[in-house]
C-alpha cells in the first residue's frame, strides 16, 4: 500500500466534504471520516480492497448521503443541498481537480485572519494533512491539551464566522496567500528545526509542508516568484534532511557527508529557483533565504563555500526581514570568514532576548569568537549559557561535545 | 494438534483517538501478522469486533446495550489458531500489534470433541 495513504485520502476527502456542507459543519464531518478510517483500518486487516483510493472514495460518497440526513434533521430545514441529481452533482465534486481545488481552499481557510498563527498551524496540520492531536503535540513539542484548545477555538470561530469555502476576494488574496506561504514555511521549520530523537514525524512535517507548496503551485493564477522560491527552499533544505542526524547525533554543515544530499530534490530546487528569478518580477525573503541554501548546496566542500556570496544575501535579507535571527546568520558567516571584528559588532547589535527558542545559537556564535581569539574562559562562559537555554535534547549534546573539545584544549 | 483462541482485549482504536497515519501503519501489521499464520498454515478464522452491542442476560431475556466492561477488558477480535500447545500459541502471540497501545492476548483452548 502507498505511504501515507490514509493521511492524505483523510485531507481530501475532509476538504471534498467540506466543500459541499460548508465550514461550519467541519466537526461532523471529520467524526464521520474518522469513522471511516477506523473501519478501513479494521476491515482490511483481513484482506486489502484491490483499489484503495476508490474504496475510500466510494465509501466518502456514501458518507455524503449520511451527512445529508443528519444535517437536514438536525437544523430541522431544507438546507440548500443538491437534492434530486444529487448523485450526479456529488460525482462532479470527486473529479480530480475539484479536489485540488478544494483543497487549496482548506489552506486559504486555514489562514483565517481571526485565527493566531499557532491556531492556523494546528488547523491546517488538523485537517489538511490529517494529524491527530497527539501527533501535532509530538511535532510542536506542546501538550496534547494544548493542542486540544487550540483546535477547537479555531472549529468555533469558524462556525461562528459562518465562512463558506471559498477564496478570498481579489483585493485580499495576496494577503492571504503570504499567510499561506508562512504557515507552510513554518510547518517545514518545525520539522527541519526541532531535531527532535524521533525524527520520524520531523520528516512527516517536511513533507507536508512540500506537498501544500506544490499544491499551491498547481494553481496557474497563484504563482509567484515568492512561492517558486519557497518551493526551492524546502526543496533544497529537504534534501539534507536524512543527512543532518546521524547515530542520533547532529551532523553540523561542516561534517556533513554532501555526497548524501538527495539529489532529485536538489535539481528540483534549482529549476524551481531558476524560474523564481526569470519568470517573475517579485522578490521575496524566501528567494534570499533560498539562495543562500544554494550556495551551501552548491559548494562541493564546507572549504568552497562561497562566503561572500553569502554574505551578500544576509545583506538583501536583512532589508527585507530586519531581524535579530537574520543578523545572527550574518554574525555566523563572517565567523566562517573570520571577519572576527565585523562579527562582534554584528552580534552587538542583537538583543538576545529577541530570539526567543533560537537564543543559544547567539551565546553559541559568542562562544566561537572567543574561542577564535584563544579565549577559553569566556567561550567556556558562554558554551554554558547556550547549553542552559537550549531547550533540544540533541543540540545540548552537541553543544556539549564543544565544551568537551575546549576543555581538553 | 491443538485449537487456541486468541482473544485481543483493549481499548478500540475509537477511543484512543489514532489519526489516519497511525491506523494505516497499525492495519498494516494486522495484515502482515495475519498473512505470517496463513503461510505458517496455522490460521483457522477470526475477526475484528466492534466495540459496541448488545447483551441479552438472566431468566427474563434483558437486552441491555454494551460496552459492558471497563475499555482494557473490551474484547476488539479474535482469532483461532491451530498449534501443539500453550507454549507455541504464546510464540504467535509475539506478533500482536497492540502490546504498545496497552492492549492483551489472552489465550483459551478450544474444546474439542473426541472420538472415545
Amino acid at each position: 500500500m502507498v505511504d501515507h495513504l490514509f493521511r492524505h485520502q483523510y485531507g481530501k476527502m475532509v476538504a471534498i466534504l467540506v466543500k459541499i456542507f460548508g465550514p461550519s459543519h467541519l466537526a461532523t464531518i471529520e467524526d464521520a471520516l474518522q469513522d471511516t478510517f477506523l473501519k478501513a483500518s479494521l476491515q482490511w486487516r483481513q484482506e486489502m480492497p484491490h483499489n484503495p483510493e476508490a474504496w475510500f472514495i466510494a465509501a466518502s460518497k456514501n458518507r455524503v448521503l449520511d451527512l445529508l440526513r443528519q444535517i437536514r434533521a438536525r437544523e430541522q430545514r431544507e438546507a440548500d443541498f443538491p437534492h434530486s441529481s444529487v448523485a450526479r452533482e456529488i460525482n462532479e465534486y470527486f473529479l480530480d481537480h475539484e479536489v485540488e481545488d478544494s483543497q487549496l481552499r482548506m489552506l486559504f481557510l486555514a489562514c483565517n485572519p481571526s485565527f493566531s498563527r499557532s491556531e492556523q498551524i494546528c488547523f491546517a496540520l488538523k485537517t489538511i494533512s490529517g494529524f491527530s492531536q497527539k501527533e501535532i503535540a509530538n511535532a510542536l513539542l506542546e501538550k496534547e491539551e494544548t493542542i486540544k484548545k487550540r483546535l477547537q477555538r479555531a472549529r468555533q470561530k469558524i462556525k461562528a464566522e459562518q465562512n463558506s469555502l471559498s477564496y478570498p476576494a481579489p483585493s485580499q488574496i495576496e494577503d492571504h496567500l503570504q499567510g499561506v506561504q508562512q504557515i507552510i514555511y513554518l510547518i517545514f521549520n518545525e520539522g527541519f528545526h526541532s531535531n527532535r530523537r524521533d525524527s520520524l514525524i520531523n520528516k512527516d512535517l517536511c513533507g507536508e509542508a512540500l506537498r501544500l507548496c506544490k499544491l499551491l503551485l498547481s494553481k496557474e493564477n497563484f504563482r509567484s516568484g515568492a512561492i517558486y522560491a519557497l518551493f526551492a527552499l524546502l526543496c533544497f533544505n529537504s534534501s539534507r534532511l536524512e543527512s543532518k542526524v546521524s547515530n542520533q547525533e547532529i551532523v553540523d554543515l561542516k561534517n556533513q557527508d554532501r555526497s548524501q544530499w538527495y539529489l532529485p530534490l536538489i535539481q528540483l530546487g534549482r529549476d524551481s529557483l531558476m524560474r523564481s528569478l526569470a519568470d517573475f518580477e517579485d522578490r521575496s525573503a524566501y528567494h534570499y533565504e533560498a539562495l543562500i541554501a544554494y550556495e551551501h548546496i552548491k559548494a562541493s566542500s564546507f572549504e568552497a563555500t562561497d562566503w561572500s556570496a553569502i554574505l551578500d544575501y544576509y545583506q538583501q535579507l536583512y532589508k527585507l526581514l530586519p531581524h535579530d535571527a537574520v543578523l545572527l546568520s550574518r554574525a555566523s558567516v563572517l565567523l566562517q570568514m573570520k571577519k572576527f571584528e565585523a562579527a562582534r559588532q554584528t552580534l552587538n547589535q542583537i538583543e538576545a532576548s529577541k530570539l526567543a527558542a533560537r537564543a543559544y545559537l547567539y551565546e553559541a556564535a559568542w562562544a566561537e569568537l572567543y574561542s577564535a581569539d584563544a579565549q577559553w574562559e569566556q567561550a567556556k562562559e558562554h558554551l554554558q549559557k547556550a547549553i542552559k537555554s537550549c531547550s533540544n535534547q540533541l543540540e545540548q549534546d552537541y553543544l556539549k561535545k564543544k565544551l568537551a573539545d575546549i576543555n581538553k584544549v | 494438534m491443538k485449537d487456541f483462541m486468541l482473544l485481543f482485549l483493549g481499548p478500540t482504536y475509537e477511543e484512543l483517538g489514532l489519526s489516519p497515519e497511525e491506523l494505516q501503519e497499525r492495519m498494516g501489521k494486522w495484515f502482515a501478522w495475519g498473512k505470517k499464520m496463513e503461510e505458517q498454515g496455522i490460521l483457522r478464522g477470526g475477526d475484528a469486533l466492534y466495540g459496541h452491542g448488545k447483551r441479552v442476560s438472566g431468566p427474563d431475556r434483558i437486552v441491555s446495550d454494551g460496552p459492558f466492561v471497563e475499555s482494557k477488558e473490551l474484547i476488539g477480535g479474535y482469532y483461532t489458531v491451530a498449534v501443539e500447545n500453550y507454549e507455541q500459541a504464546i510464540e504467535v502471540s509475539q506478533d500482536y500489534p497492540d502490546f504498545d497501545l496497552g492492549g492483551a492476548v489472552e489465550i483459551r483452548e478450544v474444546v474439542k470433541f473426541e472420538q472415545q
